[in-house]
């Protein structure tokens, strides 16, 4: 008790309670931004979703054959870095699978069994 | 969505999941710029799923430009039908055209019963044991009655020639589908599977199956592996060895992984001056039980292969919410969620749960249904 004291003391010196504000702000802002991160990552940014919706009001029936030009700067839009020919595998590999006679991989997963501990594992879906 | 609007797209990439929401919308749609460079065109395996489409629907219409780079679809109404046979060719395997089947046969006017001939087990697609052992069952959370759904494995056939032969049920959707909360992945109770033979000796399904044993022994003791040697006609044309392998867990979710060894293509093999080494049954077993350890260790309700399928049902939902968890998104998972934005206007929520390092995503389905179906 008094070495916790002591080191309280000794933070509230330095502004604890400032610190530890705006150390709090910082992580909230940092999950919310994950969370963001992860639907930029599959929507992509607002502002291509727009140019999207303008493509599909604009494009009908009559377009079947559109000048060369039109063509390319559709494909522009695109992605650079997705390969639009890509082949369409629903099987997902993994490129490198671990050792899992490994004695500390192994204890990393021993509570998603049965054989594992339960009150461990009633934690994990909170 | 109107119905006259055409879709432009470009490239081969998600073609499947393209024409199963083109349909599923009645969204015509136009692909253009198929593998505009080196080898041109729609592959044989593309030409013979859309062959399967005007198969099992009316009105569809199809126009393929001659160098095959550009594809008009114009979906029409499903109606399914009974005694239905399709050749899936030797490119891809029978998986490949499962996935879409399943998902327009729900939404057909008539159950669909058809027979595939084709790979029953290859490397690139999810085998036909994974099919019947989780996918099916996958649907079941969506309110599909398990009767009616049904997949028989008459005969296997492994790359390069098949031979194989299944025999699928897909019963047809009153209206909709219903949604999903489907979040607690639970703990794995016990581990099922099912090695197959063909064509070679049976004992080295026994071989597979002690060294998959040797390492989920270390988890858990409920293992039990099948075994199916096939011989004769029902063994394909092709040697072939593999293992499909199911973790069941506490909360009903399963957690699947395949793999196949075969002779490889007689194009790729021509290409390698030398006859590759095959993998040996011990490697493979191994390989496979730590294939589904990586997905138990991932965590979520499905395994990484099903994630796609996962978000196209929760998107096809009436318009309730649905929520389920996954393990990390697999690029083709990601694919699958913009498709899903571009044809049903859906987007999810997606959250990382860093507690357990998996994913939540949450919706609001599109509340397609099934229109083609006759009312009694």
């Amino acid at each position: 008790l008094s070495s916790d004291d002591s080191e309280e003391a000794i933070d509230s010196d330095d502004g604890a309670e400032n610190t530890s504000k705006w150390k709090k702000s910082l992580l909230a802002r940092t999950l919310s931004r994950r969370s963001a991160s992860l639907m930029q990552l599959v929507y992509g940014k607002p502002s291509t979703e727009l140019d999207n919706a303008n493509n599909g009001e604009d494009s009908s029936d009559e377009e079947f054959f559109i000048p060369k030009g039109q063509k390319k700067q559709a494909k522009s839009e695109l992605p650079s870095f997705d390969d639009i020919d890509a082949e369409d595998y629903s099987k997902f590999f993994k490129v490198e699978l671990r050792d899992w006679s490994d004695g500390d991989l192994v204890e990393s997963i021993r509570d998603r069994f049965v054989t594992g501990d339960w009150s461990k594992a009633s934690l994990r879906g909170r | 969505m109107a119905r006259e609007k055409t879709r432009r797209l470009s490239g081969s990439r998600h073609f499947r999941q393209r024409l199963v929401l083109a349909t599923l919308t009645s969204t015509p749609v136009t692909i253009v710029d198929i593998r505009a460079d080196g080898t041109p065109g729609l592959r044989d395996h593309e030409v013979s799923l859309l062959r399967l489409l005007d198969k099992i629907s009316d009105h569809s219409d199809v126009e393929i430009n001659e160098t095959g780079t550009k594809l008009r679809y114009k979906p029409g109404v499903i109606i399914g039908g009974k005694d239905l046979e399709h050749d899936c060719g030797l490119q891809r395997g029978i998986g490949y055209f499962l996935e879409p089947l399943i998902l327009l046969g729900l939404f057909a006017r008539s159950p669909i019963s058809i027979r595939l001939k084709g790979i029953t087990n290859d490397t690139k697609d999810p085998s036909v044991d994974t099919f019947r052992m989780v996918t099916l069952h996958m649907l079941k959370h969506f309110g599909v009655p398990l009767e009616g759904l049904e997949l028989k494995i008459e005969s296997r056939g492994a790359p390069p020639l098949g031979g194989g032969e299944v025999l699928l049920r897909v019963p047809n959707i009153n209206s909709m589908l219903t949604a999903v909360n489907w979040v607690d992945e639970g703990m794995v109770k016990r581990i099922r599977g099912v090695t197959f033979s063909t064509r070679v000796s049976p004992q080295i399904e026994n071989r597979i199956l002690y060294a998959a044993r040797g390492l989920f022994n270390k988890f858990i003791p409920d293992v039990h592996i099948f075994t199916d040697h096939r011989s004769g006609s029902s063994g394909g044309r092709s040697p072939g060895y593999g293992v499909s392998v199911v973790a069941e867990t506490t909360t009903g979710c399963l957690i699947s992984a395949d793999a196949t060894v075969s002779c490889t293509n007689v194009d790729e093999m021509s290409k390698e001056s030398e006859k590759p080494e095959l993998m040996s049954p011990e490697d493979l077993g191994e390989q496979v039980a730590s294939m589904l350890l990586e997905e138990v260790a991932q965590g979520g309700v499905v395994d990484s292969t099903h994630q796609g399928l996962l978000f196209l049902l929760c998107a096809l939902c009436p318009p309730d919410v649905s929520k389920v968890r996954v393990g990390q998104l697999t690029p083709y998972a990601i694919e699958t969620l913009r498709n899903i934005r571009d044809f049903l206007d859906v987007k999810f929520i997606i959250k990382p749960d860093p507690n357990s390092s998996t994913v939540t995503l949450k919706c609001v389905g599109a509340g397609v249904k099934n229109l083609a179906r006759k009312i009694s």
